[in-house]
């Protein structure tokens, strides 16, 4: 990661006014605030912020001054697609934060050069591309080596590879970009994921860094030279000779970790890194024997479009990277917000592998209870994330630095405690990273009162608030509304009297806010395909969380019964449950075979025989989930299986229940179970009457609204 | 949401699946339903606080039923008590009516709200008790009369729609009402999931035509080369490393897909020659040419195949493709077909037969052998389907069956069989139906033989189908799925829990035997896991303030009470209660 924060300010000529430097290195301690504070207003700070789009961020440096390769046409024209701003979906989000500043002298260069060839007889920019550059673009030139079950594979400049699947990717010449993020020759091996509940990934080839020490000629000749490195035999000839001084190379081995061997020993979850029915049925798959034989798919059509990046988005995040990378008076304090399914979970990780290329560390506060990024869903936390993000969350799993179990997937049913808990996360905020606050899809009523709430609470300096569609989902929660607007806690400042200046008011801040629109297709509305339903999203999180109990060497899979239990005595651990009220002396019933919070409290725990219950749930560090396997009555001991490393399961004083409960799979098959498995039936009927949950249907019409009278 | 619906229609071809409830047997539902319907108000409160924990479980996911009927309970234990005013009954009983009736007719709306009072009829709820919810929302409050009535009707009606109906025991069926439908997500998935299936077999078609279309490309190729270099004579040559990776994913299918690969392999143009292939093989297509009672495979086009037959070569898929010959020789193809299809046939015996594999053993020439070591062929089936599809060179292939079997048929038998069987093929070769026109001709027996034989067969193909389910579903081996620690592990994770509460089970207990819920020695009474005696814990109020960041987060909390309750007594004490109300201050 050093390397990577060393050669970033490459083009700083500019940079004298910029104390920012030291930012660049981690742990320096932020500037003095007071001292820079010395009076801007904050529409001043929204300009210096915005306004600077400075060039020298561009630290790729690219310079076209060489030949373009044959393919860069079409690869052009796509960018040329994506600027216009009418098709919005972007193969290539190549050097993402460079796309906007065209301002600068080469890209300008670039996109005449573009616009020249555009005119050259050939179709608008908007019109589709043609089939020839479409096969072009799909020839994946790879080699398979069977010995170390590797494949190499060259890309040339521009080229895009969007793809189902995973493996483990090393760039080994130039450098390629996923997700935002840059990875280039030298750097550790990045495990990509991705599955078809989510927007698939892209590897974009960004090509080379200018040759400026070797010239076309050695670059090639390096290129070549690991390409050979990397085969036990003499590749093939065609291969090599795609290789360029400006292509790149990397290096594809299959992945297999516990969580995919534990995820696809359901036959459930036997597809998970397939393709969705929508590529399957528009036949989306490109045949690749080398690319398949690492666990990738690439795509090819409209399947292939990979993240859709609009305008908005493009300009957000650049903006976002300059209020990182330029002069501030606070760290950035970035909250993302929209509805339901409006792209906040893949911006965010957008984002954050963006500023990985920069930083060396981003905090992430999680305040989406349903969609958690890097917990299992129910728990409120705060992350220091220093990887980049290159799968959907399931894939990337993490312990946070802090966590509390909240226990639903929304908090509807208790505002208090969830701001309170946010609050708990807050005072763990180092401040010398950009921080970013991820929030629910609740945008309407308290929801909005919320989002109000933890703007002001959190003091935060950028607002993201992604929509769709033509009217937005909600108020835009810019710095005006929030001088008045009441939140659920908080207030909005009183007014300055009449003879302060309101810019001199030490107490308002304001923050700088970006409208994104979101174009991609079913924004919005949420997914309908196999894997793509939130409940399903909830249950592979947990899957997930608990395949860190699996052996990290391949073997068997283990099913949760037949691992080893903890134990621990009834009076040494208090129970609570978090959603609802459960009569103390069955309490037992909600917890035998449930997943609980470990949670810590500071106070001792000491019962006097039998189950210590709590009256209410408290707000307190949580170190992860376990399934309470069983209880033994006679001995009055719980049974215990977690993740959690015993080092810190010391600590858990505490287990709290929530309505998060077991994915069902993993209650349904339990294998080596003689005779009735407990809490299933085959025998439930739904077709009794009131056998189903609370059902609510939304948009209820009226009968006089319609004009036949039914 | 409407595309829904049509997907219901399908759901019946779905067989029983395994829903998680919240009770953990059969025993304790119903001792839940018998104490709900006591009419003795403990027995009723016991099963409420049961139901508290079933909510607990159950979540959002809580049955309308289940929660409509703890309701309804409640109010009449709290009349029972005597302690409440007639007006705080009615309150209280006036909610579980007007929750009831709402919720239980919520299913029944579709797309446009519909009258309660229809929807209400619909499921044999009268429309008195619907008037009851509309006086209790919109007029004046009914009477506590009424309201008991009303309680009492519906509680009936829970009993008998739900709760007896449900868990296996149902008892009527008589209302032939609307039926409620399992979650909608679910059909919505399954159907899903359906459709993908098909989906994933197509493309999985795909592939594997693409995939054997290089192997023939690449074989031709050598084939003309071989045959630049010197005649048809020449030895091939070993797999070139194109052709390996070629037969490297041949393999793959043949484990992920054996089926697909099956049936491409038998289209025509592949296992079966088109009449343009043969002439790049110099290979003469017309039917004249060969013998239809003796079928062989031309040697070139058996070479042309032996490389991808030798990696495919595994006793299920050969008795798969075998079993796969006879059926498609039984669909009565064009005598080409027919013809090529008995040569693999033949070719595959005698390729596994004893007095080949030995002579090959001894010359060792195994480039030529499709088979290294004797498959066992189940016999008596073979001779089943061989006879289920009658074609030109039947006798043949029963002859070459009847001499390799490992148990052979008496004489006698297999003489009959053969003859039985030269009739009817040749019958079946002159083009006349072999119907009992000449009653001296015993066909029907051969009929009759049939018949006992296609019931055979098609038990046996129920048994071979089990290999199209998933992987998965062949149940994995359970001996190894037990965990076992290591006395350095145990210890070292006991060393880290050392000081507290925690320690690692040490217990000689067979995980593996008890699911997730269940212990060693667990009773299977339902009130096993009931708690005689708890104590309570109070952790005060815990709200932060940013202004006090630097603090430390120490719980306050307030000392341990400790408390034997009865099933009975009131669940929060009075100074629980203030305690609670201390904890809950807004701001």
């Amino acid at each position: 990661m050093t390397m990577k924060v060393h050669k970033v300010p490459s083009r700083s000529q500019n940079s004298t006014k910029r104390h920012g430097k030291n930012k660049w290195r981690k742990k320096i301690h932020r500037l003095d605030s007071s001292l820079l504070n010395t009076g801007p207003g904050t529409a001043k700070l929204e300009q210096q912020i915005t306004k600077k789009e400075k060039p020298e961020l561009k630290r790729l440096k690219k310079l076209y001054t060489k030949p373009i390769p044959e393919n860069s046409c079409a690869e052009e024209k796509r960018k040329e697609k994506a600027t216009s701003g009418t098709f919005a979906h972007v193969h290539t989000n190549g050097g993402t934060e460079l796309d906007d500043s065209s301002s600068s002298v080469d890209s300008q260069e670039w996109s005449e050069y573009a616009n020249s060839v555009l005119k050259n007889g050939m179709e608008s920019s908007t019109s589709p591309k043609t089939d020839q550059m479409e096969e072009d673009g799909l020839q994946f030139h790879a080699h398979f080596d069977r010995i170390h079950n590797r494949a190499v594979l060259v890309m040339k400049q521009g080229q895009v590879l969007c793809f189902r699947g995973k493996c483990l990717l090393t760039c080994l010449y130039g450098h390629v970009e996923v997700l935002g993020f840059t990875i280039e020759e030298g750097q550790q091996p990045y495990p990509l994921f991705s599955p078809p509940s989510h927007c698939p990934l892209t590897i974009t080839a960004l090509g080379n860094n200018p040759p400026s020490s070797k010239n076309k000629k050695e670059g090639l000749l390096e290129a070549k030279a690991i390409v050979r490195k990397y085969f036990s035999s003499e590749p093939s000839k065609k291969l090599m000779s795609e290789v360029d001084s400006d292509s790149c190379v990397v290096l594809l081995e299959p992945l297999d970790t516990p969580l995919t061997r534990f995820l696809t020993s359901f036959s459930e979850l036997s597809e998970i890194f397939g393709l969705n029915s929508k590529e399957l049925k528009s036949q989306a798959a490109v045949y690749n024997p080398v690319l398949s034989a690492v666990g990738v798919t690439a795509l090819r059509g409209p399947c292939a479009q990979g993240l859709v990046v609009s305008r908005s988005y493009r300009e957000a995040i650049s903006s976002l990277l300059s209020a990182w990378a330029g002069e501030f008076v606070r760290c950035p304090i970035i909250l993302v917000c929209g509805g339901k399914s409006s792209g906040k979970s893949t911006f965010n990780r957008h984002l954050m592998n963006s500023l990985l290329n920069h930083t060396a560390s981003v905090e992430y506060l999680e305040c989406d209870l349903g969609q958690t990024e890097f917990t299992p869903p129910g728990c409120l936390s705060l992350n220091t994330v220093t990887e980049p993000l290159l799968g959907p969350p399931f894939t990337h799993l993490r312990d946070p630095e802090h966590m509390v179990y909240y226990g639903q997937a929304d908090c509807q049913a208790d505002i208090d405690r969830y701001l309170e808990s946010l609050k708990s996360l807050w005072r763990h905020v180092s401040g010398e990273s950009p921080v970013i606050i991820n929030t629910m899809g609740w945008i309407r009523g308290h929801g909005f009162q919320i989002l109000i709430d933890l703007i002001r609470l959190f003091s935060v300096t950028h607002v993201v608030q992604l929509s769709f569609g033509n009217a937005p989902q909600c108020q835009l929660l810019t710095p005006d509304l929030l001088r008045t607007a009441r939140g659920w806690q908080t207030h909005p400042p009183t007014p300055p009297t009449l003879t302060e200046e309101p810019a001199s008011h030490p107490s308002i801040r304001s923050h700088v806010f970006f409208s994104v629109q979101s174009e991609f297709e079913g924004a919005g509305t949420s997914g309908v395909m196999q894997h793509q339903r939130s409940n399903e999203l909830r249950d592979l999180a947990l899957l997930s969380y608990f395949s860190q109990l699996q052996s990290p060497e391949p073997g068997p899979i283990r099913p949760l019964h037949c691992l080893i239990p903890y134990q621990v005595p009834h009076s040494a651990v208090a129970v609570g449950v978090t959603h609802c009220e459960v009569a103390p002396n069955n309490i037992l019933y909600a917890a035998n075979a449930s997943i609980v919070g470990l949670c810590c409290l500071s106070e001792k725990v000491m019962g006097r025989g039998g189950p210590v219950v709590l009256s209410q749930t408290p707000i307190c560090q949580c170190v992860g989930l376990g399934v309470l396997r069983g209880v033994d009555m006679a001995r009055g001991l719980y049974f215990l299986v977690t993740p959690v490393s015993p080092s810190v399961l010391r600590h858990v004083n505490c287990l709290l229940l929530g309505e998060i409960t077991l994915p069902k799979i993993l209650l349904t098959k339990q294998h080596g179970v003689e005779g009735d498995l407990p809490y299933i039936t085959t025998d439930y009927s739904f077709e009794v009457q009131g056998a189903g949950k609370l059902h609510i249907y939304k948009g209820l019409t009226r009968p006089g609204f319609i004009k036949s009278n039914n | 949401m409407h595309k829904v619906y049509d997907l219901k229609m399908k759901k019946k071809t779905v067989g029983k699946t395994r829903h998680v409830v919240a009770w953990m047997n059969k025993a304790e539902y119903e001792h839940v339903l018998e104490y709900l319907f006591s009419k003795e108000p403990a027995l009723q409160k016991h099963a409420l606080h049961r139901i508290s924990a079933w909510k607990g479980r159950f979540g959002q996911s809580t049955p309308v039923a289940v929660e409509s009927t703890a309701d309804l309970v409640r109010c009449q234990v709290l009349d029972s008590t005597g302690q409440l005013e007639v007006n705080d009954l009615v309150l209280l009983y006036g909610m579980a009516l007007v929750r009831f009736v709402n919720l239980i007719t919520e299913r029944q709306q579709k797309r446009v709200a519909r009258p309660l009072r229809r929807l209400a009829g619909n499921i044999n709820i009268p429309e008195w008790v619907v008037n009851l919810r509309h006086d209790l929302t919109h007029r004046r409050l009914p009477s506590l009369k009424w309201c008991r009535k009303g309680c009492g009707f519906v509680l009936d009606w829970l009993h008998q729609e739900y709760w007896s109906r449900q868990m296996g025991s149902q008892l009527t069926e008589d209302w032939n009402s609307s039926s409620e439908e399992e979650d909608e997500e679910e059909f919505a998935k399954r159907y899903e999931e359906e459709l993908l299936r098909r989906q994933k077999e197509i493309e999985a078609h795909k592939k594997v035509r693409e995939l054997l279309i290089s192997y023939e490309r690449e074989q031709f190729q050598t084939y003309e080369e071989l045959a630049k270099q010197g005649g048809q004579r020449g030895v091939w040559p070993d797999a070139s490393a194109d052709l390996s990776w070629i037969l490297t994913q041949i393999k793959h299918f043949s484990t992920e897909a054996r089926d697909v690969l099956i049936d491409v392999l038998m289209q025509d143009g592949f296992l079966i020659p088109t009449a343009e292939q043969l002439e790049s093989l110099d290979i003469d297509p017309s039917e004249d040419s060969v013998d239809m009672f003796a079928p062989c495979l031309p040697r070139v086009f058996l070479h042309f195949w032996l490389p991808c037959l030798k990696v495919l070569n595994t006793s299920i898929f050969i008795n798969l493709i075998l079993e796969k010959l006879f059926a498609e020789l039984s669909n009565e193809p064009s005598s080409h077909r027919t013809y090529y299809i008995a040569s693999w046939i033949s070719e595959i015996i005698l390729c596994n037969s004893k007095s080949e594999l030995k002579a090959h053993k001894r010359l060792k020439i195994s480039k030529e052998r499709i088979f290294i070591n004797r498959l066992q062929f189940p016999w008596q089936n073979l001779i089943s389907t061989c006879v289920n599809a009658p074609c030109p060179a039947t006798p043949f292939l029963l002859r070459q069956i009847l001499s390799d079997m490992d148990k052979p048929l008496p004489h006698d038998a297999q003489q009959n069989l053969l003859r039985l069987c030269s009739i009817y093929t040749q019958g079946y070769h002159e083009n006349t139906s072999p119907g009992p026109s000449d009653p001296a001709q015993p066909v029907y027996t051969l009929q009759n033989l049939q018949d006992r034989l296609k019931s055979n067969t098609s038990q046996n193909r129920d048994t071979h189908s089990s290999n199209h389910a998933p992987r998965s579903v062949q149940a994995p081996p359970t001996e190894d799925l037990q965990e076992k620690l290591s006395a350095e592990t145990i210890q070292e994770r006991n060393f880290a829990l050392r000081g507290s509460a925690w320690s690692v089970c040490t217990d000689k207990v067979p995980w593996k035997q008890y699911p997730l819920g269940k212990v060693p020695g667990q009773p299977e009474d339902p009130s096993c896991l009931m708690v005689e005696c708890y104590s309570t814990f109070t952790v005060f109020d815990q709200q932060v303030e940013l202004d006090q960041l630097p603090q430390h987060h120490g719980n306050r909390s307030g000392p341990l009470q400790s408390r034997v309750s009865g099933a009975d007594g009131p669940l929060w004490t009075h100074s629980d209660l203030s305690k609670l109300k201390a904890g809950l201050q807004l701001f």
